[in-house]
C-alpha cells in the first residue's frame, strides 16, 4: 500500500468546494465575537456590579473548557431552552427545525467572544493611562477619547492576537465535523470514506487549511505594518 | 425532554468520568515532556542557522500551526501505519493512545520550538559575553546563565501551551481512545442524556484547567522571584 498522489489532487478539488462555507463559519463568529468582546471587556474594566462577575465567569468558563464542549453544550442545550420558551410563550418555533449550522455558529461565537474580550481588554490596558488624560486635557469626552485615541491604539496592538484567534477559529470549524456539518473536515471524511483513501483525503484537507492560514497570516502582517506606520522611527 | 433535565445524573456520572482522568493526564504529561525535548531539539538548528535543516523545520512549524489538531490527529492515525508498512512494520493493532501521544507531541514540539527560540533571543548578548569573561565555556554559559533567564521569559507561553494542550486532549476520543470524553460518549449511548454528560465533562475540564492554571501561576511567580517587584505585578 502506497500513497495515491493523484487522488490527493482529486480530493483537493472536491474538498476545496466547501472552503467558502468554512470561511463563513470562521468570519461570522469572529466578527460577532469581537462585538461581544468589546462589550464584555468594557463591563469588566469598569467593574460594573453584578454584570462584571457574571462576565468573568463567562470568560473563564469558555477559555477553560475545550471548544468541542461548547459545540456539544449548545447543540444539546439550546433546543431545550428554545422548546421551553416556545411552550411558555406559545410560539410556533420548533427546535428540530433549527439547522445544525446555527448551533455551530452560536457556539463558536460565544467562544470567540470570550477569547476576543481578553485580547481587547489587554489591548485597552496596554495603552498608557496618560493617553486618556491627554485626550481629556484637550477637551474630549470619554467616548470620543475611546474612539479616537484608545481603541485605535488598542486595536493596532491587538492585531497579532486577533490573527491567532482568527486562525484558531478557522481550525475550530473542523470540530463541526462531529455534528456531520459538511465543512472542510466533514467533506474530507466523506471523500475518504467513499474511496477508502483516508490519508490522501486528510493530506488534501491539511494543505487547504495550511494555505488559508498562511494567507491570513500574510494579510495580517501587511495590515499590521500599515496600522503601525505612525510608529515608524520611534522605539 | 425539557422538564426532565437531570441534575442528579451529572453528580452520578462525575465519579465515573473522573476514573478516566488519568488517561487524559497521561496523554498530557507524555506529549508535553516529549514535545519539550523535540521542541528544544528543533529550535537548535534554527538558532544556529543551519541552512537546509532550518528550512525544513520552518516548514514543519508552519504546517503544524496552519492545520487543525483534528486533521493532524487523522494524518498521524492513517499516515504512520502506511509509512511503517514501507519498512515492513505492522502497526495496525497498535493502541490508538500511541497515535494520540505522537500527534500531540509533534504539535507541542512546534509550539515549544518557537517559544524557546524567541525566549533565548530575548536574553541579552552581553550575558553570554560576561559568562565567557569569567571563564565559563559555551555549555556552562548556556546551562547556568542563558537558559534560566530564557525559561523565565518563556514560562507564560509554556503555560499557555500546556493549558491548550490539556483542552486539545478532548479530541483523542475521535480516533477511539477511551479517555474521559470517550467514556462520556459510551455513557451518552447508554443513558441517552447528552447534555448532562457534556456538562459533567465540561465541569471536569474547567476544574482541572483552573487547577493547572493556579499551579503554573505560582511557578511563574517563583521563576520571577529575582525580578524587581514593579516589573512583575500581576
Amino acid at each position: 500500500m502506497t500513497i495515491d498522489t493523484a487522488f490527493i489532487f482529486e480530493a483537493f478539488k472536491e474538498i476545496s468546494k466547501v472552503l467558502p462555507l468554512t470561511l463563513f463559519m470562521t468570519v461570522t463568529p469572529v466578527l460577532l465575537g469581537i462585538i461581544i468582546g468589546v462589550i464584555v471587556a468594557f463591563v469588566r474594566i469598569q467593574q460594573t456590579k453584578f454584570f462584571a462577575p457574571l462576565l468573568n465567569f463567562y470568560v473563564s468558563f469558555f477559555r477553560g473548557t475545550p471548544i468541542i464542549m461548547h459545540i456539544m453544550l449548545v447543540y444539546f442545550g439550546v433546543p431545550i431552552i428554545v422548546d421551553v420558551l416556545a411552550k411558555a410563550f406559545e410560539l410556533n418555533i420548533q427546535s428540530s427545525s433549527i439547522p445544525i449550522l446555527f448551533f455551530v455558529l452560536l457556539a463558536l461565537t460565544l467562544s470567540a467572544g470570550a477569547y476576543a474580550s481578553e485580547i481587547i481588554r489587554s489591548g485597552i490596558l496596554s495603552v498608557p493611562k496618560g493617553q486618556l488624560e491627554a485626550a481629556y486635557a484637550v477637551g474630549l469626552t470619554f467616548s470620543q477619547a475611546m474612539r479616537r485615541y484608545i481603541l485605535p491604539q488598542a486595536f493596532s496592538k491587538s492585531i497579532p492576537n486577533f490573527t491567532n484567534v482568527f486562525i484558531g477559529f478557522l481550525h475550530a470549524t473542523s470540530l463541526a465535523f462531529f455534528l456531520s456539518v459538511k465543512e472542510l473536515t466533514g467533506v474530507a471524511n466523506i471523500v475518504a470514506s467513499i474511496n477508502l483513501k483516508f490519508l490522501e483525503a486528510f493530506i488534501a484537507v491539511g494543505l487547504i487549511y495550511w494555505g488559508v492560514s498562511a494567507m491570513v497570516e500574510w494579510l495580517a502582517h501587511r495590515l499590521e505594518k500599515r496600522v503601525t506606520a505612525y510608529n515608524k522611527g520611534g522605539i | 425532554m425539557a422538564n426532565d433535565f437531570d441534575f442528579v445524573l451529572i453528580a452520578k456520572v462525575l465519579p465515573i468520568l473522573l476514573q478516566y482522568l488519568p488517561v487524559t493526564l497521561e496523554i498530557l504529561v507524555f506529549s508535553i515532556l516529549f514535545g519539550m525535548l523535540l521542541g528544544i531539539g528543533i529550535a537548535i538548528p534554527k538558532l544556529l542557522h543551519i541552512n537546509i535543516l532550518r528550512q525544513i523545520i520552518t516548514i514543519y512549524i508552519s504546517f503544524i500551526r496552519g492545520t487543525p489538531i483534528l486533521v493532524q490527529l487523522f494524518l498521524v492515525f492513517y499516515g504512520i501505519p502506511i509509512l511503517l508498512k514501507i519498512v515492513h512494520i505492522d502497526v495496525t493493532r497498535m493502541d490508538a493512545m500511541y497515535f494520540v501521544i505522537i500527534t500531540y507531541t509533534l504539535s507541542n514540539a512546534a509550539a515549544f520550538a518557537e517559544i524557546f527560540r524567541a525566549s533565548i533571543l530575548t536574553v541579552d548578548r552581553g550575558q553570554i559575553e560576561a559568562a565567557y569573561s569569567v571563564g565559563l565555556n559555551g555549555t556552562q554559559a548556556f546551562v547556568r546563565i542563558i537558559f534560566p533567564q530564557a525559561l523565565r521569559v518563556a514560562f507564560p507561553n509554556i503555560a499557555n501551551t500546556m493549558i491548550s494542550s490539556l483542552k486539545d486532549t478532548s479530541l483523542a476520543f475521535s480516533i477511539g481512545v477511551m479517555d474521559m470524553v470517550g467514556r462520556g460518549e459510551t455513557l451518552i449511548a447508554s443513558t441517552t442524556r447528552a447534555l448532562e454528560i457534556y456538562l459533567a465533562l465540561s465541569i471536569v475540564y474547567y476544574v482541572i484547567v483552573m487547577l493547572l492554571e493556579k499551579v503554573l501561576k505560582s511557578n511563574e511567580r517563583y521563576l520571577n522571584r529575582y525580578m524587581p517587584k514593579e516589573a512583575v505585578s500581576s
